[in-house]
């Protein structure tokens, strides 16, 4: 359910250029029951994003900010971000929540927004769904209920589709959270599996009339050249990286799954062996019963089979999740670049 | 020591005899028969003789004789051992005793030693001094005697009384005495000794004329053994003067012996005479107690005596050793000077090279150079006399008592182990040559000792071959090995290039001044030792040596084939420490013989194990590593520092990396190229990753100045298949200076590494371009890698057979034509991921069992269907009330 912009400038003719909104949520978990239906994003957002990740951020590294805006209804508005200064060795005393109100306070004084509506991050190929990632946007979502998270990929961006996601955790992921307890049982309980770890929510980008019109004019004068890059064939270097992410993580899983089945199988034999003890003890207490002696005194069973400590589950879900995540974006990958191929031919053809 | 008192027996007798009446003992007729006794069946002799009596009175007097022994030398826990034993065998004297009253030498030692042990008590200083052990057993001691001497209280104090006991007790005792000592050692002629000494008290005048002619042979032994006898008695009752006079006398009177027996003048000389000429000599002596009096004549006796006495001092706390050493130099003088005979001579120098390794008090320093250049110089001493003169022997086994150290008829017999002390040598040479600065000119000058010390071990080695046992002879093969191993034999190797028919006379000269070419020395030792030696670390040694010395004139096959014969290479972790450092430099000399014949791969693992854990310089005991220095202490560094290799053996460690990078990088390139795209390649070498790592990470890159970097800058153009700028790298001036002229055939080894470069970078090139061909003719592949056109063929077609290019050869083309199966950069990657996934998948399914309850999943046969779905069946109910107990 990605709510995409493709290509930038060119299809931002109205005023809430809405394209690529089709795919609906995956299931339950969708925008649904959450507070917020639809986010709403300023141009100037969006350029401020991209600016910052091509003055700041390097390949491997991701880039960090606050967005700013307002909740009108069911509506997430964003209208304006500012980034989070890169740390540096130097400086390892500064504040961060210090700046960030100071800044705040600073575009409160320019009458712009101020409400901490969220923050915004670049992504590696699609790699954000960690364990980090969660911790701050749950505790962001903790202190206002609408904030969301923007994920920028550059990479895609580069290739001529701007990439930019707003995600949110879905309620129930809330819940566990809240309780920290990710031990199978809790996760089981909850019901909550990798796909309804993050909810998508559609995004509009929204601009003013008049940079509208700026953006026409501007198109007539582009190149023609500029506006293939979307065409290019070229698809074994993303398509490898991708690749080598995905088999990345499937290889953290394997040890996960392990780890887990050993702890199944513990548990069983355990419970098997608590189970023959009471047998056994039954049994004597039958016994001494009909010899009218006094019966077996009550144990603590606890006590002597202490249940193996569950494995944290939350590495798979992430993990899990994240895998998904590159799944989608190969398939997504794929189909277009299979169009591309057909349309190739086609033309190739059509030449001969 | 012992020989001091030698002939106290006989002095005191005379003076016993001088003054009162004997016990008559058997008459001057049993005199003529000793002779025959002697080489006749003593076991006999001995037999008759003994009786009860004697039996335990020798046992007893045995015991005295340690005690007093102990007791000089202060050691309280001996005398107190002894004390106990001598207990014991008077109890079981008991009997005789009763029978003959108590033995007055008995209560004699009684008396000596409470009074001795009195002394000690007292003497609160010495007391300090003492250690723990002795101090403990003085006490215990103390306590003992005091309750054991209640019993003899009478004796004692009668005998304190009265310490000049009447003499006929004390010729008794003499002669219980003489007889228990001779008859103690289980000498060839203990009857024949004791006999004899009973007759020369018997005979009084007679003496000085039997002396001569009954000593004639076994005078040493019988009076060293005599003197054992009497020691006990020597400082006992009289004052101490007394007892030094006596003592003077005694060695006076054996000195005249000694002379009467060797200087025919001499022998005619009577009692009278004797005495006069020693009483001169005596406050003499004693004045001045470090040299010889004047007039005194210089006799076997005095010089033993006086060697005793220097080597008494020996050990002792305050002991000037410099000065010891003088003095015992200053003996040899004497000795020399006064002719004394080449065994005394052998003797003293034995002597004299033990307190030069003396010298210095703790094992980790070294000998000053002008101690080591005495050392060498009495040692080729040592050496000329021994060869000069075959008769004498020289063995550890020898005791002091049998020694023979002057008389002519019979081969001289020396105390001492002329191998012991070259091997000694030896170390301390090793030992100058590890505490010398190596970069400095006295290493140099100390290392032209070892010429010297060569020729040493030469010359012991001759000797030991005509008198040493196999053991013996092995040791010193093994020293001479040992000393042979690591020097390349340059003549040889001149001998091998220049064809024999062009033999000048120069070269016949040259193999005259050298002998046997080194290789076939070794191989002649070294096969000795295999065949004769019983210990096993001589061997091991041996064998090790022989192999470096192989590969280090690049007798690969050799060297190789012994080193898998020996089976070392299983249970040499069991080695010794400086063993296995043998064994390291051996490997690492075979990894490099190995890379000079082209063989990368021998070589590369030859020196994995030694360059992988990157403590080369430590497992070649060729220094100490820093890092480990905190872990530890000062004592296990002390022991370490010792193990060093000294400098001249050292192998270059930079030629060692080298070699192993080399080889590596030509056994790594063309592999890393082959399976560029294989997730699960494993790396040859870590240590060449390594370098590889460190110079990508190089933010800037100039040209390479280090050996490793040139390395690696070599392998990134070998990467490429450029073999041109692969070969400028490793081939070049800087290079050459510092690892390729080091060996002995550098030209030889820099063609073979050419070629190697040439050969490795065609399969490179092969491996990572093979893709973008579809077919590439073999004449282009020789041109661009000027390696002729049958060499490519045969790499190609060998590359093909391996499975490791996918291609075919075009016969009448002359060209290769790529197949193109091998997938693509993506392919390989799906089919990688597919394969985890398939694991994953795997695992999941197990995880899915628990919960089904089922083991085996539901991928198993239909057939089992049933029976698994009861089983599924039974378990969970089994599972339901599980629950519901738990709960």
């Amino acid at each position: 359910m990605a709510s995409r912009k493709e290509g930038t400038g060119s299809s931002a003719t109205s005023s809430s250029s809405t394209t690529g909104t089709a795919g609906k949520g995956k299931g339950k978990g969708g925008p649904g029951d959450s507070a917020v239906k639809q986010v709403q994003i300023d141009g100037l957002v969006v350029l401020k994003i991209i600016k910052h990740y091509q003055e700041e951020g390097q390949v491997t590294e991701v880039v960090q900010g606050v967005l700013l805006g307002l909740v009108v209804e069911d509506w997430l508005e964003i209208t304006n971000c500012f980034p989070f200064p890169q740390h540096t060795e130097d400086d390892a005393d500064f504040d961060e929540a210090q700046y960030q109100m100071e800044m705040m306070r600073s575009l409160r004084h320019v009458n712009i927004d101020h409400l901490h509506v969220g923050w915004y991050q670049s992504t590696y190929y699609g790699s954000f769904v960690t364990q980090a990632l969660l911790d701050s946007q749950f505790s962001y979502q903790h202190a206002i209920e609408e904030s969301a998270i923007l994920i920028y990929d550059p990479i895609k961006t580069a290739q001529g589709s701007l990439s930019l996601k707003a995600n949110r955790l879905t309620p129930k992921l809330m819940e566990v959270c809240k309780e920290k307890d990710f031990s199978p049982e809790a996760l089981k309980k909850a019901n909550i599996t990798f796909e309804y770890m993050f909810e998508e929510v559609p995004i509009v980008i929204k601009n003013s009339h008049l940079i509208n019109v700026l953006m026409w004019e501007l198109e007539k004068k582009s190149a023609v050249a500029d506006k293939h890059e979307l065409l290019s064939l070229s698809s074994s270097n993303h398509l490898g990286k991708n690749l080598q992410l995905l088999m990345d993580r499937v290889d953290e899983m394997s040890p996960d799954i392990v780890k887990y089945n050993t702890y199944m199988r513990n548990t069983s034999k355990q419970q098997q062996q608590k189970h023959q003890y009471q047998q056994r003890r039954q049994q004597e207490n039958t016994q001494r019963q009909s010899r009218e002696g006094p019966l077996l005194p009550e144990e603590d069973l606890s006590k002597l089979f202490k249940p193996p400590q569950p494995p944290a589950r939350m590495d798979s879900l992430l993990i899990a999740g994240q895998i998904n995540t590159y799944c989608q974006n190969i398939k997504e990958f794929t189909a277009q670049n299979l169009g591309k191929l057909f349309m190739a031919q086609a033309l190739q053809e059509y030449n001969n | 020591m012992s020989r001091f008192f030698t002939t106290g027996s006989d002095s005191e007798s005379e003076s016993s005899l001088s003054g009162e009446e004997l016990v008559t003992k058997p008459v001057g007729g049993n005199y003529g028969k000793q002779p025959l006794l002697l080489s006749e069946d003593e076991e006999d002799t001995k037999r008759v003789v003994r009786s009860a009596k004697d039996k335990r009175f020798e046992e007893l007097t045995n015991l005295i004789r340690t005690i007093r022994n102990a007791m000089k030398i202060r050691d309280v826990t001996k005398c107190l051992e002894e004390f106990e034993l001598l207990g014991k065998a008077y109890g079981k004297a008991k009997s005789i005793v009763d029978k003959e009253g108590v033995p007055r030498f008995y209560i004699r030692i009684l008396a000596d030693l409470e009074d001795y042990l009195n002394e000690l008590w007292e003497d609160k200083e010495g007391k300090k001094k003492m250690n723990k052990n002795n101090a403990k057993a003085l006490s215990t001691l103390r306590q003992k005697i005091r309750k054991y001497n209640r019993d003899f209280e009478s004796h004692i104090t009668s005998y304190k009384q009265n310490p000049e006991q009447s003499a006929d007790e004390d010729a008794e005792k003499n002669e219980e005495d003489s007889e228990g000592s001779s008859d103690e050692d289980e000498d060839e002629d203990g009857v024949s000794a004791a006999t004899f000494l009973k007759k020369k008290s018997d005979m009084g005048d007679f003496l000085p004329e039997v002396v001569p002619e009954s000593l004639g042979e076994k005078e040493k032994t019988q009076t060293a053994r005599v003197g054992r006898g009497i020691i006990y008695r020597a400082p006992t009752t009289d004052e101490d003067k007394k007892a030094a006079e006596k003592k003077r006398e005694d060695k006076a009177k054996k000195k005249h012996d000694r002379k009467s027996k060797r200087l025919d003048e001499e022998e005619e000389d009577n009692e009278g005479g004797e005495w006069e000429r020693v009483r001169g000599g005596v406050p003499l002596v004693k004045e001045k107690p470090k040299m010889f009096a004047k007039g005194t004549e210089i006799t076997h006796a005095v010089v033993i005596k006086k060697l005793n006495e220097i080597l008494q001092a020996r050990g002792k706390k305050g002991t000037d050793r410099a000065a010891q050493i003088e003095l015992l130099q200053l003996l040899v003088q004497i000795a020399a000077e006064n002719n004394l005979g080449e065994g005394v001579i052998v003797k003293i120098k034995f002597n004299i090279i033990a307190s030069l390794y003396d010298y210095n008090p703790n094992l980790a320093t070294y000998m000053k150079p002008e101690m080591w250049g005495k050392c060498l110089d009495c040692i080729n001493e040592l050496m000329d006399i021994l060869f000069a003169n075959p008769n004498i022997f020289v063995g550890e086994n020898i005791l002091e008592e049998s020694e023979n150290l002057h008389n002519a008829d019979q081969p001289l017999r020396v105390r001492g182990c002329i191998l012991t002390l070259v091997e000694r040598m030896d170390e301390e040479f090793t030992k100058i040559m590890q505490n010398t600065d190596p970069h400095s000119q006295e290493y140099v000058e100390h290392l032209k000792d070892e010429a010297q010390v060569c020729a040493i071990i030469e010359r012991v080695q001759r000797y030991l071959e005509e008198k040493g046992t196999t053991e013996e002879v092995c040791r010193i093969y093994l020293l001479r090995i040992l000393h042979t191993y690591y020097k390349f034999d340059y003549k040889a190797h001149q001998r091998q290039l220049t064809p024999p028919e062009g033999s000048s006379k120069s070269e016949q000269d040259q193999a005259e001044n050298e002998g046997e070419d080194s290789a076939v020395l070794m191989e002649r030792l070294c096969k000795y030792i295999y065949a004769k030696d019983r210990t096993d670390r001589i061997r091991t040694c041996a064998i090790l040596c022989h192999i470096y010395h192989h590969a280090l004139h690049s007798r690969w096959y050799q060297a190789r084939d012994l080193m898998l014969m020996s089976h070392l290479q299983d249970n040499i972790q069991h080695a010794d420490p400086p063993v296995q450092i043998l064994y390291n430099r051996t490997m690492v000399q075979l990894g490099i013989c190995a890379f000079r014949q082209g063989l990368t791969k021998d070589a590369h693992n030859a020196l994995l194990d030694i360059q992988s854990s990157g403590r080369a310089k430590e497992l070649l005991g060729q220094g100490l590593l820093l890092r480990s220095l905190q872990e530890r202490n000062q004592e296990q560094e002390k022991v370490e520092r010792r193990r060093q290799v000294p400098f001249h053996l050292h192998i270059n460690l930079e030629l060692l990396e080298c070699v192993y990078l080399v080889s590596a990088m030509l056994l790594e390139i063309p592999y890393m190229a082959a399976h560029e795209s294989d997730a699960r390649r494993r790396m040859i070498s870590k240590q060449f990753h390594h370098q590889l790592r460190v110079g990508e990470r190089q933010p800037l890159l100039g040209p390479p100045e280090s050996m490793r970097e040139h390395v690696v800058a070599a392998s990134k153009a070998m990467k490429m298949g450029d073999w041109k700028t692969c070969h400028s790298f490793i081939i070049n001036e800087k290079m050459n200076g510092k690892v390729w002229d080091l060996f002995p055939e550098a030209d030889k080894v820099r063609t073979m590494l050419v070629r190697k470069i040439q050969e490795e970078s065609l399969r490179t090139y092969l491996f990572t371009y093979s893709s973008v061909y579809d077919s590439i003719s073999m004449e282009t592949l020789s041109d661009m890698f000027e390696l002729d056109l049958p060499t490519v063929h045969s790499i190609i077609s060998k590359m093909i057979i391996n499975e490791e290019l996918m291609a075919s050869l075009d016969q009448p083309t002359q060209t290769v034509v790529m197949h193109r199966t091998e997938p693509t950069a993506q392919q390989n990657l799906a089919l990688q991921l597919a394969e985890k996934l398939g694991s994953l998948v795997e695992n999941n399914e197990r995880v899915f069992d628990h919960k089904q309850g089922t083991y085996g999943g539901y991928f198993r046969d239909q057939k089992d269907g049933y029976r698994k779905n009861e089983g599924y069946m039974r378990r969970g109910g089994y599972r339901q009330q599980q629950s519901q107990t738990a709960y």
